[in-house]
């Protein structure tokens, strides 16, 4: 019985589906069809991808192009110390933080008066790299907010003191950022105050150096810097375990003072 | 139907009929990857739109193509994965788009290994974010484990790409 009604089913089951295919008229042309998603496809994506690149370029340099005093271009380090000579054999010490990363915050509390007390003594040239990738992992804005903070507080002669204030009071919890009120009374803090706080105050409304600190981390990420802290001293890369001490870094240093 | 099925007789259930069920529970299967692959493609993509240095950077720090070129991958593909979400949640060319999609997860797990081996401290970027991370934060196996999943998905679609409530049965009538 089984094999015997096997076969009218299948054909019945065909019969319904060309009825089916009969009662669309002749069916939508599948080569029409095809042909309009490709382009429909194509214009989103490429549409898509000038949107983006657009964006990237607002991003960058949409709000106009602050560059913080002593800073040369969008991209170019800031230097620390600006009103100490330093020797002309003193080695350049780039130094690339992120405000929101743990680990430069260690290696700040190890090694930043180091690095301040040889800038002071004009034995360096200090030049900071503040990056925001972190934004990216943790999806918030305290990097770039902090950052941008930080370079307001340089109008002031106070960037040193907001960027070691920043690092020594980082959240308990990575990725909980810097709220408005907090970098303010970080500002307060690293001196900043009366006519310059209120100065201060407009230049983190106006996001005055947000472009600035987009461009550093876009031309260091270029440059090969994707992770932080990096430290290079006259250019190359130094291995962070070779300074685990203010002794090495100091010797570090005079090694590379000729 | 219920009853016919259940209603097993002596003689050896109709075969028609059982292959039948079969075919149900195949298009069943084959609607729910549809669904879910297409969800996460447009979810995976949305979460690129409008970061584009993110994006950038999230592909560049593979390492694998020279950075310009990474850059335009990294600006494109969120788009590429929401147009291949939505065909799939449409149900519309199921079996190419499923065979692209299979690709592009393909490619996705090929591309975390070799970071992985190359031992490269990254984030996939999978769904937004991406880029260098601490060695201790990467995850490496989860991210390649979810991807195969994904893969896996496509490949059902790419064997099987006859689904329930798709636009090709719609237009097509397949």
């Amino acid at each position: 019985m089984a094999k015997k009604s096997t076969p009218p089913p299948t054909s019945a089951r065909q019969a319904k589906i060309q009825a089916a295919q009969k009662s669309q008229g002749s069916g939508a042309n599948k080569i029409v069809v095809a042909a309009v998603v490709a382009v429909v496809a194509i214009i989103a994506v490429v549409g898509g991808v000038i949107w983006m690149e657009q964006s990237k370029t607002d991003e960058v340099t949409g709000g106009g192009k602050a560059l913080p005093t002593g800073v040369s271009a969008l991209g170019a380090g800031y230097p620390a110390f600006q009103d100490v000579t330093a020797a002309a054999n003193a080695p350049t010490v780039e130094v690339y933080v992120d405000f929101q990363c743990p680990a430069c915050a260690s290696f700040e509390a190890a090694m930043g008066s180091t690095f301040t007390s040889q800038a002071q003594e004009g034995k360096i040239e200090l030049v900071y790299h503040v990056k925001n990738f972190l934004d990216d992992n943790l999806r918030n804005d305290g990097s770039t907010r902090a950052g941008n903070a930080a370079f307001c507080a340089s109008d002031a002669g106070k960037f040193q003191e907001f960027h070691d204030i920043v690092f020594q009071n980082q959240p308990k919890t990575e990725g909980d950022g810097f709220p408005e009120a907090q970098l303010k009374s970080f500002a307060e803090q690293a001196g900043v105050t009366g006519a310059a706080l209120t100065t201060w105050q407009q230049c983190v409304d106006n996001n005055t150096y947000v472009d600035y600190v987009n461009s550093v981390e876009e031309a260091s990420f270029a440059a090969g810097v994707k992770g932080t802290p990096t430290v290079k001293i006259n250019g190359a890369d130094v291995d962070l375990n070779t300074i685990a001490s203010p002794e090495q870094l100091t010797q570090v240093i005079q090694n590379a003072t000729k | 139907m219920s009853t016919e099925m259940d209603g097993a007789t002596p003689v050896v259930a109709d075969p028609h009929r059982a292959s039948a069920g079969r075919e149900r529970l195949l298009d069943v299967v084959g609607t729910l990857a549809r669904l879910f692959l297409g969800v996460v493609l447009i979810y995976a993509g949305a979460a690129k739109v409008g970061k584009p240095l993110t994006s950038e950077r999230a592909v560049q720090a593979f390492e694998i193509v020279p950075s310009d070129v990474a850059a335009w991958i990294g600006l494109a593909l969120p788009f590429v994965e929401i147009a291949l979400g939505v065909l799939l949640v449409i149900g519309l060319f199921t079996r190419p788009v499923a065979i692209a999609s299979t690709l592009l997860m393909v490619a996705f797990v090929l591309g975390i290994a070799q970071a992985w081996a190359r031992g490269l401290t990254i984030d996939c970027g999978c769904f937004g974010g991406g880029g260098q991370i601490g060695a201790d934060e990467t995850r490496y196996p989860q991210e390649i484990a979810r991807d195969v999943v994904f893969a896996v998905a496509g490949a059902w679609l790419w064997w099987r790409p006859r689904t329930l409530a798709s636009l090709d049965r719609y237009l097509f009538g397949h």
